[in-house]
């Protein structure tokens, strides 16, 4: 198969995490959609590494699961205590820091 | 020979810290003693100080100890010395020792007010500040001084600081006060320019050397005459001479014991003792003599001219005061310095014993100061009525009370003059007879209307329900007035005596305080000359025609017409006190006035204002737009995340084709 199936599917992942953040009101469901955001960029990452031959894209894909481990751990910690202090965790409905 | 001064200096310098600091916790007993103890202490050593200087010989009557040094810049130094000669051992005695009487007498009158120990603690500052003005080596200390003396006057005439008229009185005394400040300065700036940064006295008017260097050696002409000119601008403001005199008359809002020690006894002197003090200055451009001259007479006629219809007790005296300042500037400069001395200390007694009597009348007739509401007290007040005579005798100069013998050497130091110097100077002398036969007149009316005829006030109110009780008869106004205490009338009696007697000092034939004073301050005339005795016998007619003429007016105590009854021009134009006052307010303080005001409005608001205000407003404004695009909505944040890597991302597409 050539680079540009790869970068394709991967394009796809990507602009569907995208809309996935930008349209639902759950934290989690957004959450989800930034891990397949991730993911999307990890196999264009081993695709090239794969197609040009080169140990780089390996290491980067590993530091960007490293990376998402340790946000979802903070990003859940926030959400659990969003949720213990207002029982909601909508996001539309925390916008009291704005100007 | 001793030199003493600088314990002299601690002494007050300790008194005003203890009770600054902790006057308020002290029983006024304490306070009392330790205001009054600190000056005596220092009168004391004073004392000390003079009797070592008399046990040696006259050339060797100077003594300088320097304490530290204040000042090292490069070859400029400006030591803390102190100086010990004779003038200033006399000017420290009249300091320390009228000092302490009036302390002794403030006892009585500030008894009952509130801010006593205040009052002992800024009297001491004053006495610490006037004894550093006169002992001072340099002319930089003499500054120090200077401005320390102008500060507690300026605390003092605002002592009762919640009347607005003693605020403004202390404030405008403050203003003119700097303007010699100012002048003192300059000449200072003028001194160190001609004498290469030197500032002290030894060097520059040549006091404890061997050989004095001639300032017309050192400087031209002009920067001479420049120098005496500027020093007489300090002078003329401090000692209330035209035209800087009109803060004098207002600072007698202070207490009245304030008005004994500092606008009468010692402060307004400085003037005089520093025209002494720099005598070699003066003397070396001699037009500078003639502007001295022509000021201090102007002063010395148009002030007691004023004094012949104010109403007002203190008011009087203060306008006698600077009548007779400008009579010891006219000494001075028909070049009798020692006799300006010689009026300075007399004046020092009788006028502080005037301002006490009239202190002791405000005082029993429970703060009245109207002249036209008083009357007929000569039996109620015995002692401060015979007290108030001698002082006035002394005063007009009448023989033999001290004011004769200093006014009449004065008078024949200008005669003198007037043999060698030309009209000029028997213009002056005609003055100074004039000014003779005023005093006599307004000081006499002044006690007629206050101690002889009928009283014509307001009933006296009875000191707080005391023992006054016993004596209140029906219908006598006066019953409940508040005879002066022990304290009020010991110190009254010392200058009353030192009235009477003072002219000892220096009686023709024996001239002991001009013998005393020749090294530093010389003297212009002979003691003995026949000239002298005519020019005496001419003072004391003139002033015994002033005295007939008030007796005529006012003998049977007649009230003094007041401000609604119709009085001639002159009258009109004495009372606004030549207009001065009122041209000093129409040219100077309603422009600058005018002039803030256009500024605050104009400059400030309109100006400035709108412009700070245009810069905070387009800050606002662009900061309340930006503002608003912090929504606080997580979804609007994150889509323009994605719209600016849209853009990114279309920028590299766009750059790599």
């Amino acid at each position: 198969m050539p680079l540009s199936a790869f970068l394709t599917v991967s394009g796809v992942l990507f602009a569907i995490g995208a809309l996935g953040v930008l349209v639902r009101k759950n934290p989690l469901i957004m959450f989800m959609s930034i891990e397949l955001m991730l993911n999307a960029v990890n196999l264009s990452f081993m695709a090239f590494a794969h197609f040009l031959d080169s140990a780089q894209g390996w290491i980067f894909v590993f530091l960007t699961l490293t990376v998402a481990a340790a946000e979802v751990v903070v990003g859940l910690a926030i959400i659990v205590s969003i949720f213990r202090s207002r029982t909601n965790i909508d996001v539309d409905e925390l916008n009291s820091l704005k100007g | 020979m001793l030199n003493l001064t600088p314990f002299i200096l601690l002494a007050p310098l300790v008194g005003f810290v203890a009770l600054g600091l902790f006057g308020r916790a002290l029983p006024r007993a304490v306070i009392a003693m330790i205001g009054c103890g600190v000056v005596l202490i220092g009168f004391g050593l004073a004392v000390a100080d003079l009797i070592s200087m008399l046990g040696v010989a006259p050339a060797q009557r100077v003594s300088d100890v320097t304490l530290w040094t204040w000042i090292t810049a490069g070859t400029f130094h400006v030591p803390f010395g102190l100086l010990s000669d004779p003038l200033s051992a006399v000017m420290l005695l009249v300091v320390t020792g009228v000092g302490f009487l009036i302390h002794v007498y403030s006892i009585g009158y500030m008894e009952g007010d509130p801010g006593y120990w205040r009052f002992f603690a800024f009297l001491n500052f004053f006495v610490f500040a006037m004894t550093l003005l006169v002992a001072a080596d340099n002319f930089l200390f003499l500054l120090v001084g200077w401005a320390g003396v102008g500060l507690a006057s300026f605390l003092l005439i605002g002592f009762w600081y919640t009347r607005a008229s003693a605020a403004a009185a202390a404030r405008k005394a403050f203003v003119v006060n700097v303007i010699g400040d100012f002048g003192l300065l300059i000449a200072i700036f003028l001194l160190f320019g001609a004498y290469h940064g030197a500032l002290d006295y030894h060097t520059v008017l040549g006091i404890g050397s061997a050989q004095a260097v001639a300032p017309t050696s050192v400087a031209s002409g002009g920067v001479l005459l420049a120098i005496a000119l500027t020093l007489f601008v300090a002078a003329a403001a401090k000692s209330a001479q035209l035209p800087l005199h009109v803060w004098l008359p207002d600072a007698m809002e202070g207490p009245t014991p304030v008005s004994a020690l500092i606008h009468a006894a010692t402060m307004v002197t400085a003037g005089v003792y520093l025209v002494a003090r720099a005598h070699s200055l003066f003397s070396a451009a001699p037009t500078s003599l003639v502007v001295v001259a022509v000021v201090a007479g102007a002063t010395a006629f148009f002030a007691a001219t004023i004094a012949c219809v104010q109403n007002d007790i203190k008011r009087i005296l203060a306008y006698s005061t600077m009548s007779q300042l400008g009579y010891m500037f006219m000494g001075e400069a028909a070049g009798g310095f020692s006799s300006g001395i010689f009026h300075l200390v007399t004046h020092a007694f009788f006028k502080a014993l005037l301002f006490m009597c009239a202190g002791a009348v405000i005082h029993a007739l429970g703060g009245e100061q109207d002249i036209r509401k008083m009357g007929g007290l000569r039996e109620r007040l015995s002692g401060t009525f015979w007290l108030f005579v001698v002082s006035g005798l002394a005063l007009a100069a009448i023989f033999p009370f001290a004011g004769f013998w200093s006014k009449d050497a004065i008078l024949g130091a200008i005669l003198q003059r007037a043999t060698t110097g030309g009209s000029g100077w028997y213009a002056l002398y005609a003055v100074g007879l004039l000014t003779a036969g005023l005093t006599g007149f307004y000081i006499f009316r002044l006690i007629f209307v206050t101690f002889f005829g009928a009283y014509r006030g307001a009933p006296v109110a009875a000191a707080h329900g005391s023992g006054h009780a016993a004596d209140a008869r029906a219908g006598d106004p006066l019953a409940g007035l508040h005879r002066p205490g022990l304290a009020l009338m010991a110190p009254m009696w010392v200058l009353g005596v030192l009235s009477l007697v003072g002219g000892a000092l220096d009686l023709p034939g024996s001239q002991l305080l001009n013998d005393f004073l020749a090294p530093a301050a010389p003297s212009a005339i002979e003691l003995t000359s026949a000239l002298f005795w005519v020019s005496l016998a001419a003072g004391l007619i003139c002033a015994l025609v002033g005295i007939a003429i008030a007796w005529s007016r006012y003998g049977q105590g007649q009230a003094p017409a007041g401000d609604e009854v119709k009085v001639g021009a002159l009258v009109v134009f004495l009372r606004r006190r030549w207009f001065v006052d009122d041209l000093y307010e129409g040219a100077i303080v309603r422009p600058i006035l005018a002039l803030s005001r256009g500024l605050r409005f104009g400059v400030e608001d309109d100006t400035l204002e709108a412009g700070s205000q245009g810069v905070s407003g387009a800050i606002g404004s662009l900061s309340a737009g930006l503002r608003g695009l912090q929504t606080g909505f997580l979804r609007n944040y994150t889509l323009t995340l994605f719209l600016g890597a849209v853009v990114i991302l279309v920028y590299f597409i766009a750059v790599s084709q």
